[in-house]
């Protein structure tokens, strides 16, 4: 019998995962579930403090099939960050994951999505970006490149929101790109932006099995494959254990301290990449896109910037957590309100 | 002569911006003052300058607070709006005008009274004499009508309150005025105030700010907005009672404020908050509903409590934003697509506006569902009379939340849907308590939170929920019944029209009819409605909308041998109701039915 294998808080991977998923088989999506159950297993996150937090739409069914033990809401379409939010404004103790499609924000959630970035809401904020609408057979999503061809029908021609450029313009605090097929990658990316605090982002691309994995689409696994430009290796070392997974030479990497502790190295491939640099982010991702590249990688990188929460003088215990006398003034204050408009 | 003590209506006529507002309050305020009932209809433009704005004033010995059926005093301000004011006076009106509008005054009929209004501000503050001006019809109805010198310069204290340069030029302008009307107009004015026993403790508030403060007793947690008229009040109202009212022991405050990007966002964000066991709300008006109807639906289905409040303004569409109407109610009943229903709160003073303002999240947690208070722009915007807010009486119902290991474990078989004590209410845990967590979900669910299309499953849910909704009705505010011993003719209405009841009564009165009324207070209505109804021969249903809403629930949902009894009397103008117009209507109704 193989031991079995605990993670920092004791807690098998089993403690972890979801439902069966009933996505198409192969579907990019349901790596990426994995990578979300193996990351959050691997920081020692305690399940029942995740909420996890979707829309509508094939990728926003995916909380189903992980994290069983943690409260979520399949909320509806293209909404779920308001819903996001006034839970995080009576809970701040909750972490925040969620996960999203490209129909879903940059199209009918574009606006919740853009004042979440606004608000620096704290949350992760997954997009399993696939190009086109799967549970409504097909359609193509506004972050479809120009020229792409999905497996039936006619070339997309118009232009695509690059929801990454989107994000660093809007001033978000954590920006990054990966693909559903970069395992290590995205495992690194997910359990960094879970030790981010504030509004995390990761476009991530998923192709989309049965509608666009023709080898037209820029969407595909072959094409995303030869087509990946990787900013940097990344290596996530957890507070809790310094130590682990570091294998790089003096001078070829660069490290990112997160709010918990936990540190992101960088390790230089090609030109360095330097994600404090919203300008050089930009850069990247058009310089990529112009000759028909995903940029991969951490893109972007601010931290210690005040949350949603922060500037609400807010008080410390969880609003959703306080006594009738917490909660309701006392009736000598009203009272007092009484008194006060009677003498004007 | 003998004068008409304490019974008149004053129109002012004057342009939106013009600092009108402040003295139009001068002389609500000096005339409450005195122990006068009165009260105050701001008819304003949608717009920040320029649109002309009226201030209808009345007093009554009698207590009614609907603009009266004629104008006796009409202040003219307004240029552009000149003729037509005038047009529209009865013969015998006494009419103030402003000489400096150089415009002419044609009505033989009429007693007409000038006074060089901005001429004579000037000579206090040439740069203030636009706003000045209106300081001077202050002045000229102190001295027609003998308004109390003392109570005036308490009403401009109030107004101006820590100005002191303000106070100081505006009683001087009211002076001015009183003495230009005293030395120059030769006449002695029919109409007269008198003072009266004022208890000590009432105040004027709109009821928006009484909905405020209520929420705040109630315990809000948070409160997401958008900005639209005429609900705005209301938030703004909450917003700055917090730091004073909403403080925790760290000094930190125990309400987090967004304002959100638009009222789906603001709907969204109260069913957070509810769903992670907060008490959320919002504040809208009809176009704001529309918008959030989404939720609404996700509210019903995934039982997540919260509480939004939509004060009413003239729809559809954009409407008259700024006029008021009760024509939202049937759409905040059955919001959303499918079959929902939702409980109404509708307070008719602004006593109910507080009180409803903290019962709401009481509602709303027990129950597990959305509430809707239902105010209009008439009731929140206007100040009423109040002898002060009373404490709840009830302690906060948090509703059926699980919130320890033994608790959970002492409900065999715990579902999340699952009906355990045959009231449609299930039990529900918070996330971060890892206590049975589910996914909600809007989508098709069984007892178990668990996605399902079965059809059995499916009806049996919605079976629940309508036995849910169903049993709030007699836990919700009965109505109010004010019966006569005939027992032939029963009015229902609802809401602001209240204010106008008692003066339609004494009207239909006159005509030799005597009537009962019912105003409900919410939905699904009371059982007490259905009795009501039932111990009439003929019940009008009284609204001011076009389609009879409240009339269409009725129908929908009584005995079908109760219906060729109801009546529906709806009329909308977006002006706030005149008792004439809508008693005149009942007796045709009556008559036509008889």
């Amino acid at each position: 019998m193989k031991p079995v294998k605990l993670n920092v808080i004791n807690l098998e991977k089993s403690e972890y995962t979801g439902g069966k998923s009933s996505l198409c088989p192969g579907c990019g999506h349901d790596q990426i579930s994995n990578v979300i159950i193996q990351a959050a297993w691997e920081n020692g996150i305690k399940p029942e403090g995740i909420a996890k937090m979707s829309g509508i739409g094939c990728s926003s069914k995916t909380p189903a099939y992980f994290l069983s033990k943690s409260h979520g809401f399949n909320t509806v379409h293209g909404r779920m960050p308001s819903v996001t939010t006034g839970a995080n404004m009576v809970n701040k103790s909750l972490s925040f994951l969620a996960v999203s499609g490209d129909g879903d924000t940059a199209s009918i959630g574009i606006g919740q999505f853009i004042h979440a970035i606004r608000r620096n809401l704290d949350m992760v904020y997954i997009i399993e970006n696939n190009g086109v609408y799967g549970l409504t057979k097909g359609q193509y999503s506004a972050t479809v490149e120009k020229g792409s061809k999905k497996k039936k029908g006619t070339t997309n021609e118009q232009a695509p929101i690059d929801l990454c450029a989107m994000a660093i313009n809007l001033g978000c605090t954590f920006v990054a790109r990966s693909f559903s097929g970069s395992k290590k990658q995205l495992t690194a990316l997910v359990r960094a932006a879970m030790s981010h605090r504030g509004m995390a982002v990761i476009d991530v691309i998923s192709p989309c099995v049965t509608f666009a994995n023709n080898d037209e689409s820029y969407r595909s696994y072959n094409y995303v494959k030869a087509n990946d430009e990787v900013l940097h290796i990344l290596d996530y070392i957890p507070h809790f254990s310094p130590l682990e997974e570091v294998d790089v030479p003096e001078g070829e990497f660069s490290e990112i301290s997160l709010f918990d502790g936990s540190t992101l190295r960088l390790e230089t491939v090609g030109d360095e990449h330097d994600p404090t640099n919203a300008v050089a982010a930009l850069a990247a991702i058009h310089e990529g896109a112009a000759e028909g590249r995903h940029v991969t990688g951490l893109l972007h990188y601010n931290p210690n910037q005040p949350t949603a929460t922060d500037t609400l003088g807010l008080t410390e215990a969880p609003l959703m957590g306080l006594s009738e006398e917490q909660n309701r003034p006392s009736k000598e204050s009203l009272d007092k309100v009484n008194a006060g408009f009677r003498a004007k | 002569m003998s004068r008409i003590i304490n019974d008149f209506t004053i129109n002012v006529a004057t342009a939106n911006g013009t600092g009108s507002q402040s003295s139009n309050l001068i002389i609500l305020h000096s005339m409450f003052e005195m122990g006068v009932p009165v009260s105050g209809k701001n008819l304003f433009p949608s717009n920040i300058s320029g649109l002309p704005t009226w201030f209808i004033i009345r007093a009554s010995d009698k207590g009614y607070q609907a603009p009266g059926d004629e104008t006796n005093i009409q202040i003219m301000m307004n240029k552009d709006t000149w003729s037509k004011d005038l047009d529209s006076l009865k013969p015998g009106t006494i009419i103030v005008y402003n000489e400096d509008a150089k415009l002419p005054v044609e009505r033989d009929d009429c007693v007409c009274l000038g006074m060089p209004m901005t001429k004579m501000a000037r000579g206090i503050n040439p740069k203030l004499a636009r706003l000045m001006a209106n300081m001077y019809y202050v002045g000229a109805l102190a001295h027609l009508l003998g308004i109390d010198e003392k109570a005036i310069e308490k009403a401009v204290e109030q107004q101006f309150r820590g100005k002191e340069k303000a106070i100081e030029l505006n009683n001087r302008a009211i002076s001015e005025g009183r003495s230009y009307a005293e030395e120059n107009w030769d006449f002695e004015c029919q109409f007269a105030v008198e003072a009266r026993d004022k208890p000590s403790e009432t105040f004027l508030i709109e009821g928006n700010e009484a909905v405020a403060l209520g929420s705040i007793y109630g315990g809000i947690n948070m409160l997401s907005w958008y900005p639209i008229t005429p609900s705005s009040s209301l938030a703004e109202s909450i917003i700055s009672w917090i730091p004073k009212l909403k403080e925790g022991e760290d000094g930190g405050l125990t309400c987090a404020v967004v304002q959100a990007e638009d009222e789906l966002a603001a709907a969204g964000m109260v069913l957070g908050a509810g769903w992670a066991g907060g008490r959320g709300m919002t504040c809208t008006s009809g176009p704001g509903i529309s918008l959030m109807s989404e939720f609404i639906g996700l509210f019903y289905f995934s039982e997540v409590p919260g509480v939004i409040w939509d004060i009413n303004r003239t729809g559809p569409s954009t409407g008259l934003p700024t006029r008021t109407q009760q024509g939202d109610l049937s759409m905040c009943y059955e919001a959303s697509h499918g079959d929902t229903q939702h409980i109404v709160l509708i307070p008719g003073t602004v006593d109910e506006c507080f009180e409803f303002g903290w019962r709401a999240f009481d509602y709303a947690e027990r129950f597990q569902t959305l509430v809707f208070g239902f105010g209009d722009l008439d009731l929140g915007m206007n100040r009423w009379s109040t002898s002060g807010f009373d404490y709840p009486s009830e302690k906060m119902d948090r509703g059926k939340v699980i919130r320890t290991q033994e608790e959970l474990d002492a409900i065999a078989n715990f579902g999340r849907y699952r009906d355990v004590d045959g009231d449609g209410i299930a039990y529900r845990t918070l996330p971060g308590s890892g206590l049975a967590p589910i996914l909600y979900r809007g989508t098709g669910h069984d007892e178990d939170g668990i996605y399902s299309e079965d059809p059995q499953v499916y009806h049996a849910t919605m079976e629940r929920l309508r036995r849910k909704i169903d049993g709030a009705r007699d836990v919700l505010p009965a109505p109010i019944l004010r019966e006569e011993e005939e027992g032939e003719i029963g009015i229902i209405f609802y809401g602001s029209m209240e204010n106008t009841i008692v003066e339609i009564d004494d009207i239909l009165e006159e005509s030799g009819l005597s009537v009962s009324t019912c105003r409900v207070r919410a939905l699904p209505y009371h059982s007490e409605v259905e009795d009501f109804i039932d111990r009439h021969d003929r019940v009008i249903v009284l609204e001011i909308n076009r389609d009879g809403q409240l009339y269409g629930i009725l129908r929908k949902e009584l005995p079908a041998n109760m219906i060729p009894k109801m009546h529906s009397v709806a009329y909308s103008d977006g002006m706030p109701p005149r008792a004439r117009e809508y008693a005149e209507r009942i007796i045709q109704v009556l008559e036509a039915s008889e």
